[in-house]
């Protein structure tokens, strides 16, 4: 594929500023000319939001990919927003530090393409979101000001924090360029237990018990059949290669806590009628990216839904049901402690795919829960009538629109691809 | 002739018993808790639901009065005070938790609702609101969430901001709005991350749902004991450096330690230069490895001595000494001036010997009492009101010792915030574009600048005059309260 391709469309221009002053100019230029700008990181997560109305800057942001300051002692890093994950975690990693975040292919993705497009991950059960560690950011605005919100520091309510206003708005308010993280320091250990239940009922009831005290996971997924067999590292943990529903659940500290944790775990999955797998401490990280790139772009549409908690089981009866009926393949994946849930459905037609994801969205608006279409397969994106990838607006999107207004009053960034 | 239809209009939507517009009335609500700051609103509102803000705030807004939300006034930094007049909307009624989810681990609460209430109604199912401000006994969730409040806990937990989750939110004009949400990751923007710690200038919160957390399996507190000041700093920086970061970090130094001593017995050794609270928790397994290695980060740091809590009630006793802190420092001086302001935790030592050296040059004693795991400074400045001048050194001492925070890298404000008090110092740093950026989003909220103005952000230049020809504006008429 050609670089910066997107959907089928070309840049005029291909941008790659060294300085964020530069970058800034672009978008002053832009704004007052009325090109529209697509900010382009590892471009992992470019299958959100769907083709652009308009099409004429790639911005590459990967020439801004310096770590600007790290202070292993503070437990503080700044970084330039075209920095990968992986690039960040490896620095990290030689403090025994880390950013507790693991979204699909950190070696490609770039940290502003993570934040702006609100890429999260397992470890979320235990360390929240990427909003929690975000402490500042430096963020080139659509007209093309550069500004800053936040500090350096741990703790600052100086100013407001709009820096978190970029985090998943798909830089359709300004370009990250960057961006300042509190970091952890890594756990002294890591162990993860698989666990494979024939009933449904049987793994939810394991993962209600599993939350509560004295259980601590830092990450735990819920994977179909499909889902686990997909997963060549996962699968070839498993001894019953059966098509069951699998459990994976890591917990972190000292050996003491971690085993503890581990033997009540595999009591609790045992009880439930599962068939249990304690995985070695070396197998720990590898098991656990493989499971983050599961969620990466593929051929398929990936669709997100996010319930409350309290409706988490009537959300997967009828999340079931819609490929089922029509005789599809679906992968799922369910994100412990988010109510956040992964469908990933071999549909090939716009036709098939419109009423499903409809149904699906009036199954979920009962229980207040949404449905997005988190990528969006280049095949469907080229086939009328094009899909609604956010579903229905908040009720506050005049203010957002409003915001968007006086920040990109041109409209230049990432056109038609957000909901604002 | 406007106050008095405001007056009307008010009385007409929440009832004359819930609008309080007499002299003496008014006076109650003409300060926070700093004292630094007075001015007298032109009318108080109770109200007693949404309805009631809504109609309050689109009554004051359509009359032109500016509107400042209260919540139990335990503010430091002047948000809450009237300084134009206006309508105050006290939230006290609003004090009811709605819900409490123990699955899910939220709550839902109205804006009035004491912090520590929280925290007990959730005990029952093992739960509790972890932002733990030195007020929490009477500061509401809706004032800890209007200035994203810190607390000795937020070291491990995170502050205020990290712990809202949703919030009915009343715009200036009386439209209500939901904004953020109890399901993870909703499309659109993050709205509710620009509404907590905004101080009431952008709307009022009149719900919340909020996180409760997990209380931990087990609990150790420890008293570390030095004999210098720096050492002790330096001993924080390298807890953290060593990959522990306990549930909380505090630190007490100076004069400070007697004064606690002698008012709360709480086994400080009096004549210690610094003692450091530490307290972990977690999983036992975890917390027996993380005492064994806070004993030698201490040790080899130079620390006198490390006692450890053996009980609940021993507990108790040493965080007394820390939450009573401020009290405590009445038999030092009268009054006090408390500063805050963050520097990153490696540039500890240098801070402190910094403000010790700037209170020494403008002849005013500090006292250290604060979140040293963050690196969130709490210089309290001493002084005695009736001496004349000594008001003005403390506020020029504090001004300097701020600025001190910024030039090792920290800002000005960890969790009391801006307000009057510290708007002048937003642009050390922050730019005019900067600036420009935060005044587009306040006018997106409140298009004709009604929510508590001139907060926050530094005044325009005409304002900035008419602040310095009227210095009275920081003088408290009738003698600072502890």
């Amino acid at each position: 594929m050609t670089p910066f391709q997107l959907y089928n469309q070309q840049p005029s221009q291909i941008v790659a500023p060294t300085s964020a002053e530069a970058l800034a100019h672009v978008l002053r230029d832009a704004s007052s000319t009325g090109m529209a700008v697509i900010p382009w990181g590892g471009g992992t997560r470019q299958g959100l939001g769907g083709p652009p109305r308009r099409y004429d800057i790639a911005l590459d942001m990967r020439s801004l990919a310096d770590v600007i300051a790290y202070t292993p002692a503070d437990l503080v890093l700044r970084v330039g927003a075209g920095a990968t994950l992986g690039q960040v975690q490896d620095l990290l990693a030689t403090h025994n530090q880390w950013l507790p975040w693991n979204p699909p292919l950190p070696h490609q993705a770039t940290i502003g393409g993570l934040l702006a497009s609100g890429a999260t991950g397992s470890l979320r059960m235990g360390y929240g979101t990427p909003r929690d560690w975000t402490l500042a950011m430096q963020v080139a605005l659509g007209d093309g000001r550069l500004v800053k919100s936040g500090a350096p520091v741990v703790k600052n309510v100086a100013g407001y924090d709009t820096h978190k206003l970029h985090i998943g708005a798909l830089g359709t308010l300004g370009v990250i360029t960057e961006v300042t993280f509190k970091v952890a320091p890594r756990p002294a250990h890591c162990q993860t237990l698989l666990a494979a239940f024939s009933s449904p009922l049987a793994i939810l009831e394991a993962m209600n018990q599993l939350t509560q005290p004295p259980f601590q996971p830092i990450s735990m997924v819920i994977m179909n059949g499909n889902a686990s067999k997909a997963n060549p590292v996962l699968h070839s943990f498993l001894t019953d290669k059966a098509p069951h529903l699998i459990m994976a659940v890591r917990f972190a500290g000292t050996a003491g806590a971690v085993g503890r944790q581990i033997r009540m775990g595999v009591a609790v999955c045992v009880e439930e009628g599962a068939h249990t797998i304690e995985l070695s401490e070396a197998d720990d990280s590898s098991i656990w990216q493989a499971i983050a790139d599961d969620l990466r772009p593929t051929e398929h549409v990936l669709i997100r839904v996010g319930v409350p908690l309290s409706h988490l089981r009537t959300m997967l009866r009828s999340v079931d049901s819609i490929p089922h009926h029509r005789g599809w393949s679906t992968e799922h994946y369910l994100i412990g402690g988010a109510g956040l849930f992964y469908a990933r459905w071999s549909v090939s037609a716009i036709a098939d795919l419109a009423p499903a994801l409809a149904e699906l969205r009036a199954g979920l608006a009962p229980l207040g829960g949404y449905a997005v279409v988190e990528h969006l397969p280049v095949a469907l994106a080229n086939q009328q009538p094009p899909i609604d990838i956010w579903g229905p607006p908040p009720e506050t999107l005049t203010l957002m629109r409003s915001l968007r207004h006086t920040w990109d009053p041109a409209g230049i960034l990432n056109p038609g691809r957000y909901l604002v | 002739m406007t106050r008095e239809m405001l007056i009307t209009t008010l009385r007409h939507h929440l009832g004359s018993r819930y609008v309080l517009h007499r002299r003496e009335e008014l006076m109650l609500y003409e300060y926070d808790g700093s004292a630094m700051d007075q001015a007298l609103p032109d009318v108080v509102v109770v109200p007693g639901s949404t309805a009631e803000v809504a109609a309050a705030m689109a009554t004051a807004t359509r009359l032109g009065f500016p509107i400042i939300a209260r919540g139990a006034g335990t503010g430091l930094a002047g948000s809450t005070v009237a300084e134009r007049g206006g309508m105050v909307v006290s939230l006290a009624r609003l004090n009811q938790i709605l819900q409490i989810d123990p699955q899910a681990a939220t709550a839902v609460v109205q804006p009035g609702v004491v912090n520590t209430d929280l925290s007990r109604a959730a005990a029952p199912y093992g739960l509790h609101f972890a932002p733990d401000p030195s007020s929490q006994r009477s500061s509401t969730i809706g004032g800890n969430a209007g200035s994203n409040a810190g607390g000795p806990h937020c070291l491990k937990y995170g502050v205020t901001s990290n712990h809202v989750l949703a919030a009915t939110l009343v715009l200036a004009d009386g439209h209500v709005v939901r904004v953020g949400s109890a399901v993870s990751d909703t499309p659109g923007y993050d709205l509710l991350a620009a509404v907590v710690g905004s101080e009431g200038t952008l709307g009022i919160m009149t719900e919340l749902t909020v996180r409760l957390t997990r209380n931990a399996e087990d609990v150790r507190t420890f008293l570390a004991i030095f004999d210098d000041m720096e050492v002790a700093g330096a001993c924080v920086s390298a807890i953290i450096a060593d990959g522990i970061i306990p549930a909380a970090l505090e630190m007490i130094e100076g004069e400070g330690i007697a004064a606690i001593e002698s008012w709360a017995h709480a086994g400080y050794p009096p004549d210690a230069r610094a003692v450091l609270l530490i307290e972990i928790d977690g999983l036992r397994e975890d917390i027996a490895a993380e005492a064994r290695r806070i004993a030698l980060v201490c040790q080899a740091s130079g620390c006198r001595e490390l006692r450890t809590a053996s009980d609940a009630a021993q507990r108790e006793r040493l965080w007394a000494g820390r939450k009573g802190a401020l009290a405590a420092c009445a038999r030092i001086a009268p009054h006090y001036h408390i500063l805050d302001g963050t520097v990153p935790r490696s540039r500890l030592p240098e801070i402190l010997r910094r403000s010790a050296e700037i209170a020494a040059h403008y002849d005013l004693k500090v006292v250290n009492i604060f979140h040293a795991g963050d690196g969130n400074i709490h210089p309290l400045l001493l002084f005695d009101l009736r001496v004349p001048g000594t008001r003005e050194r403390a506020i020029a001492a504090g001004a300097e010792i701020l600025r001190s925070c910024v030039e090792v890298g920290g800002t000005i404000s960890g969790e009391h915030g801006i307000g009057i008090e510290k708007r002048e110092f937003i642009p050390w740093i922050f730019n005019v574009e900067d600036l420009s950026a935060f005044t587009d989003l306040r006018n997106v909220f409140d298009p004709t600048g009604v929510m508590n103005p001139g907060k926050l952000l530094p005044p325009p230049a005409s304002l900035s005059s008419l602040h310095a020809s009227q210095p009275s504006l920081r003088l408290p008429r009738r003698g600072a309260w502890i």
